[in-house]
């Protein structure tokens, strides 16, 4: 039987999964992205410095993470020296972003996979919020509409948490997070400019001058995020993972996992970071060469020529190729499948035992659910890797303030050689982001971009090896074929981006 | 664009969705209370879009994003939001666009690809083909965001797509529908949930010329800008990073129409110019367009 999860929602963009059921098992998975816009051969001939502006609209979710990797990659192509505090304000603008990102998706983006909305209506206390979000949905299931109490309603079939209490609470802090998430969000735009779409980010820092009321603003508002996470986030996060310990076991990727590695810890390009990075197969993990990426496209909507180098990819749309059934690339790493995201960061970094807080948190939760480090490979694992980085990149871009010269420029001067290229590499929240640049003539003559949901939501490669999210649906039991909840929480635990992936 | 005659025929289609028709004038002005059962459904849907205006709607602060979803407006469908999905989200889309759940206004955030209509697709249907068919079903459209409004960056110079706002896409086919325009990339959450709340409580807002709320769209950011008082003195930013008017770094304020001079952005924190960052005309119907338009005058050798 076949059946299309398309469009999947609570997701960024347009994304079908087109799978293959029999006896209840899905046999085959292939992710289509429906969407394409042509960030690449926009870009040529326009001015370098538009980059960053014009990358971050690739993606509205996280527009900081390409500005990031924008900068890096011109700051390499132009040699700028790089200030102390244009790093650290990078990194600030950066690290709240991650923040309000995770707050997001587990929230917004997934938790209506596993919390019953419906609970409200025994809803029994005073809370002022679910008082009024309770009569509303009475009002709204009464009032006779065809699609009464939407957007929380109608929704899949499935198990979802029964116990009252953690279906109120995570109802609750729902609520609360749309109004948390604003608090991170508007701690990047102190020093970026606004969000999304900062103005202020360019390469070598940021055009606003750091002073001690943008720092005590900036903290005072992460301490406000980082009281939810530990206090909200995190234990609602456990609770769910608690009501369904069977999704340490489902939804694994079956390759490698790569990281670039989060947030440098000097100016210099070479800068060790907070989060290394890292290529792991196995137990093993070696560093990452940017010449091992390629690019296939047997199974893309593409005419352009398959397995090229990032340097030279290129972009020839076919809409209507044979072959092809998704606008997404397919990038490998020495032909290999890789996941990028969160469980990458966190399995990347943890192998190499590099930041001893992530070693901590990730041997802290195993232990509470029993699991060993591997399961971060699965739905949960991938929820939970997305809470670890959210406890470290908060302590850090708190510690981070306390490193910035006041009242000293948060940028450099900008000089754009005649020509030039950089390669410029970041995490993402949804992981590995990748941009180059090649100027000549004082103009962007090639610009690419490879963006974590290239990576976790390829189509086959041109041996026909799928990409990381088909692979980890392949091999899943569903209970009603035609809805599939078990995949859709699959996906959601990948948190794909289409506007990134095919941009 | 609207004529005074459209315009009033608009409003009268509007006013009577909303069931205040009989009102009379001041009453209806005054409206205080919102009837739950007349607030409009919402179908929102992305075309080439990056989801960033649907982020920014999410940092409203008064109305909050949920109360603006619920009490002023009812979101019947939102990609990013909604519990349903595949199959069952298609049905209810299909059922609003045939006309067959009742009045909606349709919430459309990202360009179509007027050349390459399987460029944007959902659920196997082009993007094109459901804003052909909401067109004889929707009360009104709102064009949220700069590449609805204008084909944004998905528009540029060179593009592949051949991709169009949602006004051109009706224009081309002779479709009279009011699409209210609500520029900015992003948009700011204020200029459609407040474009909104008009809606509910009055009526069709002002529009200017370009179709976009007289409210937030009427005076250029240069005129109201805190920093114009360095520009009668000529204090200007020579590098990156000065204070003084950035108007020598390339700021675009002085053509570009948009209040964020005065309404700030992120809860009133911050905005472009008070980070030192030129303004880069976001909100304008030719952002982006040109190459050889570039954003900043820093580049002096390009």
């Amino acid at each position: 039987m076949k059946i299309d999860l398309g469009p999947v929602t609570r997701l960024e963009g347009h994304l079908n999964v087109k799978t293959t059921i029999n006896n209840n098992i899905i046999e085959d998975a292939q992710c289509v992205g429906e969407m394409f816009r042509g960030f690449e051969v926009i870009l040529r001939g326009r001015d370098p410095l538009d980059a960053q502006q014009i990358t971050q609209r690739i993606c509205g979710v996280c527009p900081y993470a390409h500005a990031i990797a924008s900068s890096y990659a011109q700051e390499n192509a132009y040699n700028l020296d790089v200030t102390s505090n244009g790093r650290i304000l990078h990194n600030l603008i950066q690290g709240a972003n991650h923040l309000y990102d995770y707050l997001l998706h587990f929230y917004q983006l997934s938790a209506l996979d596993f919390v019953d909305i419906t609970a409200i209506l025994q809803y029994g206390g005073k809370d002022p919020d679910l008082v009024k979000v309770r009569e509303w949905v009475k009002a709204e299931l009464a009032s006779g509409k065809t699609y009464p109490a939407a957007p929380f309603l109608p929704r899949l079939s499935g198990k979802y948490i029964t116990d009252a209490e953690v279906n109120i609470g995570a109802l609750k802090h729902y609520i609360e997070s749309m109004e948390i998430q604003k608090k991170a969000n508007r701690a990047s735009a102190i020093f970026g400019g606004k969000f999304p779409h900062a103005t202020a980010i360019f390469p070598g820092g940021c055009s606003q001058t750091p002073t001690i009321d943008h720092i005590a603003s900036y903290q005072a508002l992460i301490h406000e995020v980082r009281n939810f996470i530990h206090q909200k986030y995190i234990p609602d996060l456990v609770a769910v993972a608690q009501t369904f310990p069977e999704y340490w076991d489902i939804g694994q990727s079956k390759g490698g996992f790569m990281s670039y590695g989060l947030l440098p810890l000097g100016p210099q390009s070479d800068s060790k970071r907070l989060i290394a990075p890292g290529i792991l197969f196995g137990n093993n993990v070696s560093p990452v060469q940017l010449s091992a990426i390629t690019e296939d496209v047997k199974y893309s909507k593409y005419s352009s020529a398959s397995g090229l180098a990032v340097k030279d990819g290129e972009l020839v749309p076919e809409p209507k190729k044979d072959t092809a059934y998704s606008w997404v690339k397919a990038p490998r790493y020495n032909g290999q499948m890789v996941e990028v995201g969160p469980a990458a960061r966190v399995l990347v970094d943890y192998h190499q035992g590099n930041n001893s807080r992530i070693t901590e948190l990730v041997n802290h939760f195993a232990g509470i659910a029993g699991i060993t480090p591997d399961k971060l490979n699965s739905v949960l694992g991938r929820h939970l890797s997305r809470a670890i980085c959210a406890a470290v990149i908060a302590d850090f871009v708190l510690d981070e303030c306390e490193r910035i010269d006041p009242d000293k420029p948060g940028g450099t001067e900008i000089e754009i050689p005649e020509s030039g290229e950089g390669y410029g590499t970041t995490e993402a929240s949804r992981g590995a982001l990748l941009h180059y640049i090649r100027v000549k003539n004082h103009k962007v003559e090639k610009y690419e971009c490879v963006v974590p949901t290239t990576w976790n939501c390829s189509p086959r490669d041109d041996r026909g090896n799928e990409g990381a999210l088909e692979s980890a649906l392949i091999g899943t039991q569903v209970e009603n074929p035609e809805e599939q909840i078990e995949s859709v929480r699959i996906v959601h635990s990948f948190d794909p981006c289409l506007a990134c992936a095919v941009h | 664009m609207l004529d005074r005659r459209e315009f009033v025929k608009v409003a009268a289609t509007l006013s009577t969705a909303f069931g205040i028709s009989n009102l009379p004038e001041p009453v209806r002005a005054a409206l205080k209370k919102i009837d739950p059962a007349t607030i409009p459904k919402l179908i929102y849907l992305q075309g080439q879009s990056c989801t960033g205006c649907s982020i920014s709607l999410l940092q409203a602060e008064s109305p909050s994003p949920l109360t603006m979803i619920t009490d002023y407006s009812q979101l019947s469908f939102h990609a990013d939001l909604s519990a349903t999905s595949g199959k069952q989200s298609l049905e209810l889309i299909e059922k609003f666009i045939s006309g067959n759940a009742g009045d909606y206004i349709l919430a459309v955030e990202g360009a179509i690809p007027e050349d390459m209509p399987e460029a944007c697709v959902i659920g196997e249907r082009t993007f094109a083909s459901y804003l052909e068919e909401a067109a004889h079903t929707m009360t009104a459209a709102v064009a949220i965001g700069s590449c609805a409004c204008d084909g944004g960056i998905p528009a540029a110079e060179g593009n592949q797509t051949g991709a169009v706002g949602l006004q051109d896409f009706y224009s081309k086919r002779n479709i009279e529908k009011i699409v209210v325009n609500i520029r900015g990339c992003s948009v700011h959450p204020d200029w459609v949930w407040h474009t909104i709340v008009q809606l509910v409580k009055i009526g069709l807002p002002q529009l200017t010329e370009e179709g976009s709320p007289n409210l937030f769209y009427s005076r250029t950011i240069h005129e109201t800008c805190p920093r114009y008082h360095d520009f009668q003195q000529e204090i200007f930013a020579k590098k990156l990073g000065d204070r003084g008017c950035l108007f020598k770094l390339g700021c675009l304020g002085p053509q570009t129409k948009a209040d964020c001079s005065t309404r700030w952005w992120n809860g009133g924190c911050t905005w472009c110019i008070d980070a030192n960052a030129p303004c880069i005309g976001c909100a304008s119907p030719t952002f982006a367009r040109k190459k050889d338009f570039s954003f900043y005058r820093i580049n002096k050798k390009g």
